[in-house]
């Protein structure tokens, strides 16, 4: 399935992931985590599909669970003692939801971590940094491009030793190490010419005038302005509920959570709202398709 | 990064700005920390104290509007780590990263040596997944460049494979060891304690040792061809010292 919150604007797309991991670090009131945990998990499903129902139970789950067993192992605050180990220390049973909420915290960010690297790919990055760090973004780029451009130089020149007997694969292991060696070598040597040439091209074609364009033209139309604005709305609406406390928790000495208001629920739709934007975005372009294509 | 429109007409107000971040905004987001997010979110803060110490670097580099040649040296020694990292993906731990990241302080200064580390810890995330953990390896990578780029211009690193070595083996067990284990306990407890602190160091040893280990064995064997390729390509095209 195509996911049509790719195609907003890479600010929309950045801030949107920076407010989400944000958001998931910072609170630890129960209502807050699952919210997260579950919007992080029916993303990541919708983006990676069957990949990502492995990734999650192969290696969330087994992480969650090892995470929640050790934070009571090392930590004996609480007040609620469940019972002692052998060397003496307490288990309490503050301890273990503490752990389990800290583990949940982590493999939220975790599968946001892993829907930023479906939807943040680095030609967006590079337009957002572009304007604020010009020469940083630059190098980026060029790393980027530099890696598959490098491993694929490797195999000419292994190659090209190949035909002379000095391949990695040729001769005893003393033999192969030096060849390998040798290789690197003239790898880099032709990197770095290589790249002094790039840097002359460069400054010939204006590398450094003003007025730089980008490989990827982003537009910031209508569409990306609501998605905007609407989550300028949402994200208001979490923070003032933020700030007047309604994501308060305690877990030591004793478990103490704010108590479950009228307001406070309304916080709680405005943060789902916000951590689901693209998941609704993607319902929603969805229905407009089966509709346009349901009318022909 | 509100600092980005400050263009390089004086140091004063850089070296203005850097101080500021460090005397003033870092201690502000430990205060916050303890004060109003109640002490219990170590990671997040320790992740904004990570970023803010690269700021400096970057806004450094972005004011002195850096020439063409110098940055694609810059990005071809950070590739060349990334690709490392990317060729020994088989062996844990065991990485040309550091080793190259030190080549790079040594022979083009510390500021370049901080750059390819962070850079290059950035970009091979973008093959290996980012994560919490990228401005952790950023800061580590970086920093060692950094510090190699120093001890050079001190005197006290020389550019002999019995120095460099016993550099790199003690870099990377002790300032990246000592830095990336602190931030995993971030990640993996959330609730610091001197006590997990010390379990994580034990049980990270080996790996840590193996990295080390194979700093060693890498500078060992390319420090000095890579070294010279790196002083042969400053003396041809004329790229100034840093």
């Amino acid at each position: 399935m195509r996911d049509s919150f790719s195609t907003f604007h890479p600010f929309v797309n950045f801030l949107y992931f920076v407010v989400v991991l944000l958001f998931s670090m910072v609170f630890m009131h129960p209502i807050f985590q699952v919210i997260a945990l579950i919007s992080a998990v029916v993303y990541s499903f919708m983006l990676k599909g069957k990949k990502a129902v492995r990734f999650n139970l192969l290696y969330m789950v087994p992480f969650l669970l090892f995470m929640a067993i050790m934070n009571p192992v090392f930590n004996h605050q609480g007040v609620t003692i469940l019972f002692y180990l052998n060397n003496g220390n307490p288990i309490t049973k503050e301890s273990i939801l503490y752990g389990v909420a800290a583990a949940c915290m982590f493999v939220t960010v975790i599968i946001w971590f892993s829907c930023y690297n479906v939807v943040m790919t680095s030609d967006k990055f590079i337009y957002i940094f572009g304007k604020i760090l010009p020469a940083l973004s630059l190098i980026f780029s060029m790393v980027l491009r530099f890696v598959p451009r490098y491993l694929a130089q490797i195999k000419v020149i292994s190659n090209a030793q190949k035909c002379i007997g000095r391949d990695v694969t040729q001769g005893n292991l003393l033999a192969r190490a030096r060849n390998g060696i040798t290789i690197l070598s003239i790898m880099t040597t032709w990197a770095l010419e290589n790249a002094i040439e790039t840097a002359d091209s460069m400054k010939s074609r204006g590398y450094g005038l003003p007025g730089r364009t980008s490989f990827s033209i982003f537009r910031l139309d209508a569409r990306d302005k609501v998605a905007l604005l609407i989550m300028t709305g949402l994200i208001a609406m979490v923070a003032i509920g933020a700030a007047m406390g309604e994501n308060t928790m305690r877990y030591y000495p004793s478990i103490k959570a704010s108590a479950i208001t009228p307001f406070s629920i309304l916080v709680y739709i405005a943060y789902f709202a916000l951590c689901m934007i693209p998941v609704l975005i993607n319902m929603v372009e969805a229905m407009k398709w089966k509709s346009i294509e349901s009318k022909n | 990064m509100s600092t980005k429109q400050v263009t390089g007409r004086r140091l004063s107000r850089r070296t203005l700005l850097a101080g500021l971040l460090i005397f003033v905004v870092i201690p502000a987001t430990i205060l916050l920390g303890i004060f109003v997010l109640d002490d219990r979110k170590y990671y997040f803060i320790s992740l904004l104290i990570v970023l803010y110490t690269m700021i400096p670097f970057a806004m450094v580099f972005e004011n002195r509007k850096p020439q063409a040649r110098e940055l694609i040296v810059i990005a071809v020694l950070a590739a060349i780590a990334v690709a490392g990292r990317a060729a020994f993906f088989m062996l844990p731990q065991f990485k040309p990263v550091v080793a190259i990241v030190i080549i790079a302080g040594v022979s083009l200064g510390a500021e370049a040596g901080f750059l390819v580390g962070a850079v290059a810890g950035f970009v091979s995330n973008f093959f290996f997944g980012q994560g919490p953990w990228t401005p952790w390896q950023m800061f580590c990578f970086g920093i060692i460049g950094f510090l190699a780029g120093i001890f050079f211009k001190k005197g006290l690193l020389k550019k002999t494979k019995l120095s460099l070595c016993i550099f790199g083996g003690l870099a990377t067990l002790l300032v990246y060891g000592g830095i990336i284990n602190i931030g995993s306990l971030m990640m993996f407890t959330s609730e610091f304690s001197w006590s997990a602190l010390m379990t994580t160091y034990v049980s990270a040893f080996w790996f840590d040792m193996v990295h080390a280990i194979s700093t060693v064995v890498f500078l060992f064997f390319i420090a000095n061809p890579m070294i010279e390729k790196l002083d042969r390509i400053k003396t041809k095209y004329g790229l100034i010292e840093p």
